[in-house]
């Protein structure tokens, strides 16, 4: 029954999942939804779950970024997720997939406003997501010029992707917080 | 070389009949020479020089005895030498970073242990069939094999030691550490089936005996982590049901951990696989149900014991060497086991580290396999086994015992001594304490929060899935099974004396006038008047000093430059109110020093959400309307008033009392007595929230009410030395005081706190009462009080003498010792551990009497 599937996206350019994971991710996205999404795959049916959905899941009630995170990884931009979206986000977890496309993605989340650069204004909605508004305009406006001042190195106000990337190469530990351990997919569930 | 001098003549006097007590005394005399000459122990590490102090020992005792008289016995090695080593090692172990790189430690430990032995012993076999050696050694395979299995197990002792002083990035230490410790349980098992396939001899050793081999290693290892668990368990029981013999929980925790290291030894499981877990699951059970001086106590007597096995071990190591008539050098075999164990050991980790790098996010670079390889040190541990073997059936044992000690001596001194230059030049990333940027800090948070929510939307439980589920079930059974009910809730009542931490701190933020505001807002013009403020201020500085938990703001005022300034009010902006993920802490391990735990880092971070709402609140209140130098007065009314309870039982206490505010400032303090009325009974309040069923805390609130209800009435000889018990409190005498209103509302109150609360506002406010009107007064006679913000001090240290001569009156000797002590020592030794105290601490200080730590030391001396 499940084959299918495995066909159809092994055959895909997504080299950095194993046929097990794969079919875990249908079945974990089938869960979310099993009036939705049907379990017969072959004809890859338009099918997407709706962010109402995703957003509603009691893990990321306290989550900041939900949204965010939903609206990135859907292909079109308005946070709802078809399979092949599902399987871009945990690309991201993947430990095979490369640095750069883990920073692509960080990045991506960050713009807000989709043009490209971290400018000010992304970096007042993330400061502001991350204190849960707990800062005074003043306080934000002064950290996001530091954060802008310490990591743009070609000085135009706002960080492109190079910035970033240059920024996450200083700190190597930079974004392994959770994928450090060895045999964590063995383990999982 | 004092420490040699020294020795020699201990052991010319007695050396022959000395046991180990004065050894011990004599060495621990060396390591501190060794550590006073900062220089030596930064180049070489002190295994070394242990270890060339006891072969130059060994060489005099050689001299003088002419047959060597000590050397390392296995029995004492492994019953009473290494245990403490290893359980410091297990109770200190960062088990969050152990346990996320239990998979690589697991493979170095088993796959490359057995590797290495395998190897080695048929290398060396090969080398032993080929001619090379000399042919009197007489082994086969077999033997080979068993020496190889002692020789390839890195030991604990030896990498502890060293790697301690090289200070590698933690990643790299635990898992060099971790393997040396778990793979003890292969090194028994491998030494153990050799040694009885050596026994039997090679003709008689069926396919059998191959399978229970195997199976044995299963049993040893999963049945001394068994053991250890056990006792973990019973441990984490017992000390739940401590509460009243406080004194003997050390003793419980040391004896049943030991307990558990002579059941595995006994059944012939891996008994330091044992005592490791033992260590690492019931610490946290432990740390949770014992008092804090019992924690204490734990913490350096299991500190100090290991250190002071280390140094036996090593030092014997030196002298046993010595030993000629134990000796069978062959140079060939010397010189192949050292080159072997050198290569096998760095095959073995590239090899091991290949595949484990298919599964890291972080792999393991070529550097770290080099230092890891390189940091293979051999200790005791083989010495002692290799000590241990049966002359009578391993012929050659006289030839191992030679390349053991070579091995050892060449791993210990000149591994350890290369390996830091090594690190350094390799440019090894050490751990580093570096603060972090504050982009690096921001997108952190971000990105934790980030990939915890793609975790959960993906449903991807990988690692953390089961540590959630083993954190729940902790939490579920194993917490309500093993912790006692107070101490389950021991995070509330943290929180509740870092809230009180925090008034005080807002407190005395409030006393420094408008900077609550200017600090909260980040105007950086404000920083320059608040340090000039901290200078001419005493009781600024008494804060300072005094104050455990030091506020970031007031760190930033030593930062210099303008620049720097900023980007540490920035920090501190943003870690006061970053919303934290779930996340991980760096930890370590080191034997030499206590490092705080992650409890406290977690705790900081709570005070400092707290304190950033707590300041938010002030700042809201605007509390703070009078000028600075009004608020600074206030601040030293409290430490003046404390003054005035020391001063009350002299005959003419009353006249001393009050004058240095008064005279200074008699318009202003009317409006401060009342806001620092309203304060410290805001501050009473707390505490009385906090900490109401502890017996310190309500001692000190009833010590609190009894001290104005004495001055009231009888200011001269009536402060009662602090009943410390209920039992006490019901004394006839004491008695005498509950006409007092104020006192006998105590005694109800100790069971509703509200009662309390207001019981507390009127014993304030009375105290208020009596404080200033005499005051007034009598306010201009003595001069000496003219400039108080300068000779604060000088008068406090004068009162205590003049208190301290006319204490006679005092029903009790108890009460005399108890003050003594707690003028000089309290601050100073209850500041290193314990920082919870430190609010019972401060609170005393704030308000004002002193009593609550006469209180505290009395009950030690009842104890």
């Amino acid at each position: 029954m499940k084959g299918p599937i495995c066909k159809v996206y092994l055959s895909q350019d997504c080299t950095f999942f194993t046929r097990k994971e794969i079919l875990r991710l249908f079945d974990r996205y089938r869960d979310l939804a099993p009036q939705l999404v049907p379990l017969d795959y072959t004809g890859k049916p338009a099918v997407t779950l709706p962010y109402e959905l995703i957003g509603s899941m009691p893990e990321l009630k306290d989550n900041p970024f939900r949204q965010r995170i939903a609206e990135v990884f859907s292909e079109n931009g308005d946070g709802n997720m078809t399979l092949d979206d599902f399987l871009d986000m945990f690309s991201v977890l993947s430990e095979m997939a490369p640095r750069d496309l883990k920073a692509y993605y960080a990045f991506k989340i960050y713009d807000f406003n989709n043009d490209d650069y971290i400018c000010k204004s992304d970096l007042e909605k993330t400061v502001n997501k991350l204190t849960r508004n707990e800062l005074t305009p003043e306080e934000v406006n002064l950290v996001c010029d530091k954060v802008i001042y310490e990591a743009d190195v070609d000085n135009d106000g706002k960080l492109s992707l190079e910035d970033f990337q240059h920024m996450i190469i200083r700190a190597p530990d930079f974004l392994s917080p959770y994928r450090s351990s060895p045999f964590s997919d063995t383990v999982s569930g | 070389m004092g420490q040699r001098g020294g020795w020699g003549q201990i052991s010319a006097l007695s050396w022959q009949q000395e046991g180990v007590g004065l050894e011990g005394a004599g060495i621990s005399l060396a390591k501190i020479v060794f550590h006073l000459s900062r220089k030596v122990t930064s180049i070489v590490p002190e295994s070394c020089l242990l270890i060339l102090l006891g072969l130059g020992l060994g060489g005099i005792v050689l001299a003088v005895a002419k047959k060597a008289e000590y050397q390392l016995e296995p029995n004492m090695f492994f019953l009473f030498l290494l245990p403490p080593i290893v359980l410091d090692s297990g109770y200190f172990m960062p088990s969050r970073l152990f346990f996320d790189n239990i998979g690589a430690i697991l493979t170095y430990a088993v796959v490359g242990t057995l590797w290495n032995s395998f190897t080695t012993g048929a290398a060396l076999w090969g080398l032993h069939q080929a001619g090379l050696m000399d042919p009197g050694i007489e082994a086969g395979l077999m033997d080979f094999l068993l020496f190889g299995s002692l020789i390839s197990a890195v030991d604990p002792v030896a990498v502890l030691a060293v790697f301690e002083e090289v200070h590698v990035n933690e990643t790299l230490f635990i898992i060099v550490f971790g393997e040396s410790l778990l793979n003890d349980a292969v090194t028994v098992v491998l030494y153990k089936v050799f040694n009885s396939f050596v026994e039997l001899g090679p003709a008689r050793i069926h396919a059998t005996d191959y399978v229970k081999g195997v199976a044995s290693f299963f049993l040893v290892s999963l049945g001394g982590t068994a053991v250890g668990l056990l006792f973990a368990f019973l441990l984490a029981l017992i000390t739940r049901f401590t509460k009243r013999v406080r004194i003997i929980e050390p003793l419980f925790v040391f004896l049943l951990a030991y307990v558990a290291y002579l059941a595995a030894e006994m059944v012939s499981l891996s008994s330091i696989l044992a005592v490791t877990f033992c260590g690492i699951c019931c610490k946290k059970y432990v740390e949770a149900n014992i008092s804090q001086k019992s924690r204490t106590t734990v913490k350096y007597t299991m500190k100090t014991l290991a250190s002071s096995s280390e140094t036996i071990i090593f030092m014997f190591l030196g002298i046993s060497a010595v030993d000629t008539s134990k000796w069978a050098w062959d140079t060939a075999l010397v010189l192949g086991t050292l080159f072997f164990i050198l290569l096998f050991r760095a095959v073995g980790v590239v090899l091991q580290t290949c595949v484990l790098n298919r599964f890291r996010l972080i792999p393991l670079d070529r550097i770290d396999q080099v230092v890891m390889s390189y940091g293979g040190l051999r200790g005791a541990v083989a010495f002692a086994l290799v000590i241990l073997l049966d002359r009578a059936k391993v012929k050659a044992k006289d030839y191992f015992v030679a390349t053991t000690i070579v091995v050892v001596f060449f791993t210990v001194i000149v591994q350890g001594l290369t390996i830091k230059p090594l690190v350094t030049w390799l440019k090894v990333k050490r751990s580093d304490h570096h603060k972090p940027t504050l982009n690096e800090e921001l997108h952190e948070h971000a990105f934790d929060h980030i990939l915890a929510a793609v975790e959960d939307i993906v449903g991807h439980h990988g690692y953390h899935y089961w540590r959630d589920k083993w954190e729940q079930f902790d939490k579920k059974y194993l917490s309500q099974l093993l912790m006692r009910k107070s101490a389950y809730r021991l995070r509330d009542e943290i929180w509740d004396v870092y809230y009180k931490l925090n008034i005080r701190d807002a407190i005395s933020f409030v006393d420094q006038g408008g900077h609550v505001l200017s600090a909260a807002k980040l105007a950086l013009p404000s920083m320059p008047s608040r340090t000039s403020m901290s200078e001419s201020s005493v009781t600024n500085l008494l804060r300072e000093s005094g104050s455990g938990a030091c506020l970031d703001l007031q760190v930033i005022d030593t930062v210099r430059s303008r620049r720097d300034k900023e980007d540490a009010a920035m920090h501190h902006v943003l870690r006061g109110s970053l919303y934290k993920p779930r996340r991980r802490y760096k930890a370590s391990y080191s034997r030499h020093f206590i490092s705080p735990d992650k409890q406290e880092r977690q705790d900081k971070e709570i005070f400092r959400q707290n304190m950033k709402r707590r300041l938010e609140t002030f700042k809201s209140t605007k509390h703070n309307v009078c000028s600075s130098k009004s608020k600074a007065r206030l601040k030293e009314k409290g430490r003046k008033k404390k003054n005035i309870s020391l001063t009350s039982d002299t005959p003419n206490g009353k006249t001393h009392r009050n004058v240095p505010w008064q005279e200074a400032a008699p318009v202003l303090v009317m409006v401060s007595s009342e806001e620092e009325e309203s304060d410290s009974s805001e501050t009473e309040r707390e505490d009385d929230e906090g900490i109401v069923f502890i017996a310190r805390a309500t001692d000190e609130v009833l010590q609190g009410k009894t001290t104005p209800g004495s001055l009231d009435v009888c200011p001269s000889p009536c402060i009662i030395p602090p009943s410390p018990t209920l039992a006490e409190k019901e004394l006839p005498w004491k008695g005498d005081q509950a006409d007092l209103a104020v006192y006998v509302s105590s005694e109800t109150t100790k069971i509703v706190p509200v009662d309390m609360q207001k019981a507390w506002n009127q014993s304030i406010s009375s105290l208020e009462s009596i404080a200033s009107p005499p005051g007034i007064e009598s306010g201009s006679q003595h001069r000496r009080f003219a400039c108080p913000v300068l000779e604060e001090q000088p008068q406090s240290a004068n009162q205590a003498m003049s208190e301290q001569s006319s204490c006679f009156q005092f029903p009790s000797h108890i009460s005399k010792s108890g003050r003594s002590q707690s003028d000089s020592s309290p601050d100073g030794a209850e500041q290193q551990e314990l920082q919870p105290l430190m609010a019972t601490e401060e609170q005393g200080r704030m308000v004002p009497t002193t009593e609550p730590r006469w209180l505290m030391f009395n009950r030690a001396s009842h104890l």
